[in-house]
C-alpha cells in the first residue's frame, strides 16, 4: 500500500463535481477548502442531445437554449433510470461542456490536473459501475476519481460540525427516473434499507402525453412542450376526500345532464405555435373560446390553439401516491417512506424522522409537500417528532452536498482514487473499494 | 360413498344408455348448458372475482406502464454531431460502442445473481453449522458448575438512592424512548452489501388495504361502468361510445 503522504501530494487542488441527473447534469468546479459554496456554483445542463426534424438541427446538452422550436424535437439520453447506459452520447455531453473549446468558462477544465467527483443512483449494476470507472480513467485520465451515491452526500450540508456529517438523514429524492428513499447514517448510507418507487418526473409527462393525445390532439413527439405544461399546470391534491371533490369539478356530466367546468380548477392552456411565440401560458377556462377552437378560428389574425386541462392538473401527480391508479403494483409514497423506516432499528427510525429532508424536481409541483407531511403524519406513530424539509433548491441541493463533501481536503482525500492506482490494481479492485469491501 | 344395487323385478329392466348415479349435488357440466346471462358469462367465462384483470388486461397494463417508463425511443437514432474523438483504449472503445438500453443490463445483474446463488450451494450449508455447534460446547461447560450461595439466594431489594421523583409514571420517558441502538446490528447494516436493482422496488400495496381506485379510460372522472367486452373501466354511456371506438381492448 502506498503510503498516504505520497498520495497527498499528488492529488490536484480542484474538483470537478458532477451529479450526473437524466434529465439535467449538475456541474461545478469546486476549488480545495473553498468556504462560500452556495447555489450558484453550481451549472445545470440539459443531459440530452436533441434533434429537430423541422430545423434539421442537433442540440448537444448546453446549446437547447438556443433553440427556438421545440416542436416533435426528440431526444437521445444517455441516462436510464438514473444509470449512465450509453457512454457514446455521455462523452459528447461531457467533453462539449468541460473540456472542448464549446465549454463555459466556469466549467472548462483538464482532466489530468482535475479530480472528478460523481454521483450515483443506489442499487446500480455492477456492470456499469464498471464501465463508468473504466471509462473515466482510461477515456478522460482524471488525475483522481471518486464515485459514491449523491444522496448520502447530502449529509454534509450545514447543520453538519465542519467535516462531520449529520448523523441521521432520510433523504426522499423524487427526480426524473424515479423516487428513491435513502436513509443515511453518519454520512453511510444504509444499502440493505433503500427502496425506490416507479414514479417519476418522466413517467408523469409520459402519462399527461397520452392523456391528452387521447383526450385532444395528438402529441405523442411533443415531450418537450408536455413537460412544460406539467410543471406549469399540475398540483397535488391536498388529500384524497379533495382529489374526489375536484373530480367531481372537473366532470363534463352525462348525456342530457351537462355539467359546468369549474373554471378555479380548468384551465385552457395556449399552445405555442414556434412562429410567434416559443413558450405557451395558462390561463382559467373559457367556455366560448373553447367552442371557437372546433373549426370557428377566423382565417386571418391571430389563431390560437387551445389544450383544456381538467383532471389532468392533479390526476397525473396524483400517481407519486396512489401509483396504483394506472395499476403499477407499489405503495404510494408514504407507504414507502414506512416500508425503508421499518427496515431500521427502532431508535434509528426516531433520528431519521427528526431529519427528512425531500430533494428533487417533483417536490416543485404545487401541494406536494403538504400532501406528503399530512400523509405521512397519519402513518407516523403520533409520539415520534416529524420534522420534513424541502431543500432551498431542490434540484441542485445534493450537487451543493457533493461539492461541500469535495471541497474539504482531509475528507475528499480520504476516499479519492488516483490514476496511478487505479492503473496498478485494476477496475474490479476499484469497484470493490468504491462499495466498501476492501476496507 | 353409498352403496347402491339395482335389485332385480319385473317393472325395471337395465336399457342401453340409462343408468342410476350417484347424487352428489352441484354438477359443473350442467351449469353452463343453459346459462341465464349469457352477455355477463361471455364477459366472465372463469368466473372472475370483481376486481380481478383478464391476462389480455394484464397485459396491456404492463405494456403501456413501460411505455410510460420509457428514456429512449428505440425506433429513432440521434447520432453525435461534429467529429467526436477516437477512443484512448480497447476497453474505452467497447464500452462506447454499446448500444444496450437499461433492460439488458438489469437482465443481465438478474442473471448473474442467479447464477451466483445456485452455486456455492454446498459451501453455504456448511458454513453455518459452525455457529451452531459453539453454543452447544458453552452450554455444556457451564451445566456442571453448580449454582453458588449468592445465586441460590434472594436478592437484596435494590439499594432506594435515587429519589420519588423517577417512580412517578407520569414523568417516566422509558416508554417514549426507543431501546438503545445495538453497535453490532448498526455495523451489520451499514455494511450490508446494496440489494440488486429489481430487490429494492417498494413493496405492492397491502392486500387488507383499500381496494384500488378506477378511472374512466377515456375523460378520467371515476369508472363507475365495465366494458362487457374488455372490462376496462368507462362513467357513462358518452365515454363508452367513445372507448368502443378507439381503446376497446376486444379489437387489440
Amino acid at each position: 500500500m502506498a503510503p498516504r503522504s505520497k498520495k497527498a501530494t499528488t492529488v490536484p487542488s480542484q474538483t470537478l463535481v458532477i451529479d450526473n441527473g437524466a434529465y439535467t447534469l449538475k456541474a461545478g468546479l469546486v476549488p480545495s477548502a473553498a468556504s462560500d459554496l452556495s447555489y450558484d456554483n453550481c451549472s445545470m445542463i440539459p443531459n440530452c442531445i436533441a434533434r429537430s426534424t423541422r430545423d434539421k438541427r442537433t442540440y448537444v446538452a448546453s446549446e437547447l437554449a438556443d433553440c427556438k422550436d421545440f416542436g416533435e424535437l426528440a431526444f437521445r439520453r444517455p441516462v436510464e433510470k438514473g444509470f449512465i447506459i450509453n457512454w457514446e452520447a455521455q462523452k459528447a455531453i461531457w467533453e462539449h461542456e468541460f473540456m472542448d473549446s464549446s465549454a463555459g468558462a466556469g466549467l472548462r477544465c483538464d482532466p489530468k490536473d482535475t479530480n472528478l467527483l460523481l454521483t450515483e443512483k443506489p442499487n446500480c449494476p455492477k456492470e456499469l459501475q464498471k464501465n463508468c470507472d473504466e471509462i473515466v480513467f482510461e477515456q478522460f485520465e482524471f488525475a483522481a476519481y471518486y464515485r459514491c451515491v449523491g444522496g448520502a452526500l447530502n449529509a454534509y450540508h450545514p447543520p453538519s460540525l465542519g467535516s462531520l456529517p449529520q448523523e441521521c438523514l432520510l433523504l426522499i429524492d423524487t427526480s426524473y427516473s424515479d423516487t428513491t428513499i435513502m436513509p443515511v447514517y453518519n454520512g453511510q448510507l444504509i444499502h440493505p434499507a433503500v427502496r425506490r418507487l416507479t414514479v417519476g418526473g418522466k413517467l408523469l409527462t409520459n402519462y399527461l402525453k397520452e392523456l391528452s393525445s387521447l383526450r385532444h390532439y395528438n402529441m405523442l413527439e411533443e415531450t418537450y412542450l408536455l413537460n412544460e405544461i406539467k410543471e406549469a399546470v399540475s398540483f397535488v391534491a391536498p388529500s384524497s376526500q379533495h382529489f374526489s371533490k375536484d373530480l367531481e369539478r372537473t366532470w363534463k356530466g352525462r348525456l342530457g345532464d351537462k355539467r359546468e367546468l369549474d373554471s378555479s380548477i380548468v384551465l385552457d392552456y395556449v399552445l405555442p405555435d414556434y412562429e410567434q411565440s416559443v413558450h405557451g401560458y395558462a390561463r382559467p377556462h373559457d367556455p366560448a373560446k373553447s367552442r371557437m377552437r372546433r373549426g370557428l378560428q377566423p382565417l386571418q389574425g391571430p389563431r390560437e390553439d387551445l389544450l383544456p386541462l381538467g383532471n389532468e392538473r392533479f390526476a397525473v401527480p396524483e400517481l407519486l401516491f396512489n401509483p396504483t391508479d394506472i395499476g403499477i403494483h407499489e405503495v404510494g409514497l408514504p407507504g414507502a417512506v414506512m416500508e425503508v423506516l421499518n427496515g431500521l432499528p427502532e431508535a434509528l427510525k426516531v433520528g431519521m424522522l427528526a431529519n427528512v429532508v425531500v430533494v428533487g424536481g417533483n417536490t416543485l409541483i404545487a401541494g406536494f409537500m403538504d400532501r406528503l407531511e399530512a400523509e405521512l403524519r397519519s402513518l407516523v406513530p403520533a409520539n415520534y417528532l416529524l420534522n420534513m424539509v424541502r431543500a432551498d433548491d431542490p434540484i441542485k441541493h445534493t450537487w451543493l452536498g457533493a461539492a461541500r463533501f469535495a471541497s474539504q481536503p482531509e475528507v475528499i482525500k480520504e476516499v479519492l482514487v488516483t490514476k496511478a492506482e487505479y492503473d496498478e490494481r485494476g477496475s474490479t479492485w476499484l469497484g470493490k473499494k468504491f462499495a466498501g469491501e476492501s476496507r | 360413498m353409498p352403496h347402491v344395487e339395482v335389485l332385480p323385478n319385473s317393472a325395471a329392466s337395465v336399457a342401453p344408455g340409462w343408468t342410476y348415479v350417484v347424487d352428489t349435488g352441484y354438477d359443473p357440466s350442467k351449469v353452463a348448458i343453459n346459462p341465464k346471462n349469457k352477455k355477463r358469462a361471455a364477459a366472465n367465462p372463469n368466473q372472475r372475482g370483481e376486481n380481478e384483470l383478464s391476462s389480455r388486461q394484464q397485459t396491456a397494463i404492463a405494456r403501456r406502464i413501460a411505455e410510460l417508463n420509457r428514456d429512449n425511443d428505440p425506433k429513432q437514432s440521434i447520432p453525435i454531431p461534429g467529429k467526436t474523438s477516437i477512443p484512448k483504449t480497447q476497453n474505452a472503445r467497447r464500452i462506447i460502442q454499446y448500444q444496450r438500453q437499461i433492460k439488458h443490463w438489469l437482465d443481465d445483474e438478474e442473471a448473474q445473481l442467479a447464477q451466483v446463488q445456485q452455486v456455492p450451494q454446498p459451501s453455504a450449508r456448511s458454513a453455518p453449522s459452525r455457529p451452531v455447534a459453539q453454543p452447544l460446547r458453552r452450554s455444556s461447560i457451564m451445566a456442571p458448575v453448580p449454582p453458588t450461595p449468592s445465586e441460590a439466594t434472594p436478592a437484596p431489594p435494590a439499594p432506594s438512592s435515587h429519589m420519588d421523583l423517577e417512580d412517578d409514571p407520569l414523568l417516566a420517558i422509558d416508554s417514549s424512548m426507543p431501546p438503545p441502538i445495538n453497535q453490532a446490528e448498526l455495523d451489520a447494516l451499514l455494511s450490508a452489501s446494496p440489494l440488486s436493482y429489481a430487490a429494492s422496488h417498494v413493496a405492492p400495496p397491502p392486500t387488507g388495504g383499500p381496494p384500488p381506485r378506477h378511472f374512466c379510460d377515456n375523460c378520467g372522472y371515476w369508472g363507475k361502468i365495465k366494458c362487457l367486452k374488455c372490462g376496462a373501466r368507462v362513467c357513462g354511456m358518452e365515454c363508452k361510445d367513445a372507448h368502443e371506438a378507439t381503446r376497446c381492448l376486444k379489437w387489440a
